[in-house]
């Protein structure tokens, strides 16, 4: 009990979350009397971290970073409009598709919101579209990065779960074009209700030209999800390839890129990558306490009174982890559950790991932009200089939609395997 | 307490981030390297099957830098939604004790390092390993890494030197906090 009054408090006291859990260990061995476990303390917080799929962590945030460095952004998103820019709301189209790009390349939501909010939102307005609408869209997209592999989460999810990450980002892809053709499906619904503005085609030579000049960039995601689904490299290995070829272009083709800016391109590497790592290693303490005090087994018992079925088991999941995806941010979130919440998914209930690992993913992310700590909607506002509620409002078509790809994704597990050798 | 210690003792937090963040920096730099190197050996036919175990330490000293970075930046994850709700006083107090535990936590994770590489009990049977498992049943010294030939001691020794950077910096934010009389600076 004193365990969990200290993990509450320190939580809400606004203390760094890893230090949260590395102290709520700490009230446990005290309280336990276990004190032999302090013998390992230091070493457990080491350990945590010795595992090979967690490199894929900093090279993914290093790709991200040279890639919005190096002027890849702007190109694909030139490229995009190319496809579906003549038609009448073609530009929101043209952001989803632009994020679906980006989602192939960059790891994380919050940092693919902050970079497409300062391009697409002051685009879509200058167009004519409502500024919180313009907003809610991109912010919306984001929501693809941590699905459409490769994504952060994943790599996460797949370490604590220890299921190969490969196999995890090619789950995500059929979700990832569900979650897209919902958030299609939001945009006409808007467009219907107030009608969009017409776009502006590109055609002929400029046309031509955005398509050549964003072709190498596309060799970034072919890389990426080609070396995974041919099985030639290992997520981690075709994370530093991806950032090699996106420091070439950036450097030497596109010359966007300037040799001067590495240093810092890779200091903020370091520290944007042990945000992460630190809740990793703060979580592996914090693990003992889940182990000890048989949460799991717990938590099982009580659920199994409530049902036997794996959709409803699934639906509730839904349901707390959207107020914990409110409160907590989602890698943070996804960190402290799955160690309670998969071995009851997988022994009680017989869910597939895969399946549990996407669905959960989609709902902690969700949490991004929804208030009260949503940290994407405060990108989002921060970065098109409108207000978290406006765009909150505009973005309900869209969170109805990833509700409804949620549900059917809890109820059909096979989108989730299909793809899965 | 005079403003002058509290000064020097920002700066030597201050420089000490930046070393840190140069040393995490080369630090992803070479985790990056590795692995190509990997990957272009083994094309190669002729794979190192040292690589892979020297990017994970690279990549952990990296993370454990970084820690003491963001302890020092106050920009780790945290749930702000009541603190922000507070009366400024209040919520100066509660970063005051956010400060203090941060603190805490340093000092103690020092001293469980002291304890798990106990440099006294070790001086005192004059560095003999044999000796001191003996004597402890502590077998830090003993454990060897898979492949880059070292003793893990040496690896396992980011976990103090990242303690005691922290107790430095938590210790260097909390006095400053305690200067300054406005709440401290949201991250």
């Amino acid at each position: 009990m004193t365990v969990a009054a200290a993990f509450i408090f320190l939580l809400f006291l606004a203390a760094p979350i890893a230090l949260v859990l590395g102290i709520t260990a700490i009230t446990h061995i005290l309280a336990s009397g276990d004190l032999v476990l302090f013998e390992s303390y230091p070493q457990q917080l080491f350990s945590a971290l010795e595992k090979y799929g967690l490199l894929a962590i900093p090279l993914f945030m290093l790709v991200g970073e040279l890639m919005n460095e190096g002027g890849v952004t702007t190109r694909l998103i030139r490229a995009a409009r190319v496809f579906v820019g003549a038609y009448r709301g073609g530009l929101a189209y043209v952001n989803l598709l632009a994020n679906m790009m980006m989602a192939s390349i960059v790891g994380s939501a919050a940092a693919q919101i902050a970079v497409m909010s300062r391009v697409m939102t002051p685009e879509m307005t200058r167009q004519g579209y409502s500024p919180a609408f313009a907003a809610a869209t991109t912010a919306a997209g984001g929501l693809l990065s941590p699905i459409i592999p490769p994504s952060m989460l994943f790599v996460i999810y797949g370490v604590l779960a220890q299921i190969p990450i490969g196999d995890m980002f090619m789950a995500g892809i059929l979700p990832g074009l569900l979650l897209a053709f919902g958030f299609m499906c939001a945009i006409a619904f808007v467009g219907w209700r107030t009608g969009f503005p017409e776009g502006e085609a590109i055609k002929g030579k400029a046309a031509r030209q955005a398509l050549l000049q964003a072709a190498p960039s596309a060799l970034v995601p072919a890389i990426i999800i080609g070396g995974i689904l041919g099985g030639i490299a290992t997520p981690t290995e075709s994370a530093a390839l991806a950032a090699l070829s996106a420091a070439v272009l950036g450097l030497f083709v596109y010359r966007d890129l300037k040799f001067s800016a590495l240093p810092r391109l890779f200091r903020e590497t370091a520290v944007t990558s042990s945000v992460v790592l630190f809740l990793i290693a703060a979580a592996n303490v914090f693990g003992w306490i889940i182990l000890h005090e048989q949460i799991p087994q717990n938590v099982a018992a009580w659920l199994n009174g409530l049902t036997q079925n794996p959709f409803v088991f699934l639906l509730l999941v839904n349901i707390l982890l959207l107020g914990v995806g409110a409160m907590l941010d989602g890698i943070a979130a996804m960190i402290i559950v799955v160690p309670i919440l998969l071995p009851i998914a997988q022994t009680s209930y017989g869910i597939d790991p895969f399946h549990f690992g996407v669905v959960i993913s989609i709902n902690l992310v969700l949490g991004l932009l929804t208030p009260p700590v949503g940290a994407g909607l405060y990108i989002a506002a921060a970065a098109s200089n409108v207000k978290p509620g406006d765009i909150f409002r505009a973005l309900s078509p869209f969170l109805v939609a990833t509700l409804v790809a949620l549900i059917i994704l809890s109820w059909q597990p096979s989108i989730v395997t299909a793809l899965i050798r | 307490m005079t403003a002058r210690p509290v000064s020097i003792l920002s700066t030597l937090s201050r420089h000490l981030a930046s070393i840190e963040a140069i040393a995490a920096g080369v630090l992803a730099a070479a985790v990056a390297s590795l692995i190509l190197l990997n990957v272009a050996t083994r094309t190669a036919g002729a794979a190192l099957f040292w690589v892979d175990e020297l990017a994970i330490y690279a990549m952990v000293w990296m993370a454990f830098l970084g820690m003491s970075i963001t302890i020092q930046r106050r920009s780790g994850v945290s749930v702000t939604i009541l603190t922000d709700a507070l009366p400024p006083k209040v919520r100066r107090a509660a970063a005051l004790l956010v400060d203090g535990t941060i603190l805490a936590f340093s000092l103690f994770l020092l001293w469980l390092c002291w304890r798990w590489y106990d440099p006294a009990t070790l001086a005192s049977v004059s560095y003999s390993v044999d000796a001191f498992v003996g004597e402890t049943f502590n077998f830090i010294y003993r454990e060897p890494t898979q492949t880059i030939g070292v003793a893990k001691y040496w690896v396992w020794l980011i976990v103090p030197i990242t303690a005691a950077a922290m107790t430095v910096h938590a210790l260097a934010n909390l006095l400053e906090a305690l200067r300054s009389p406005q709440a401290a600076p949201a991250p």
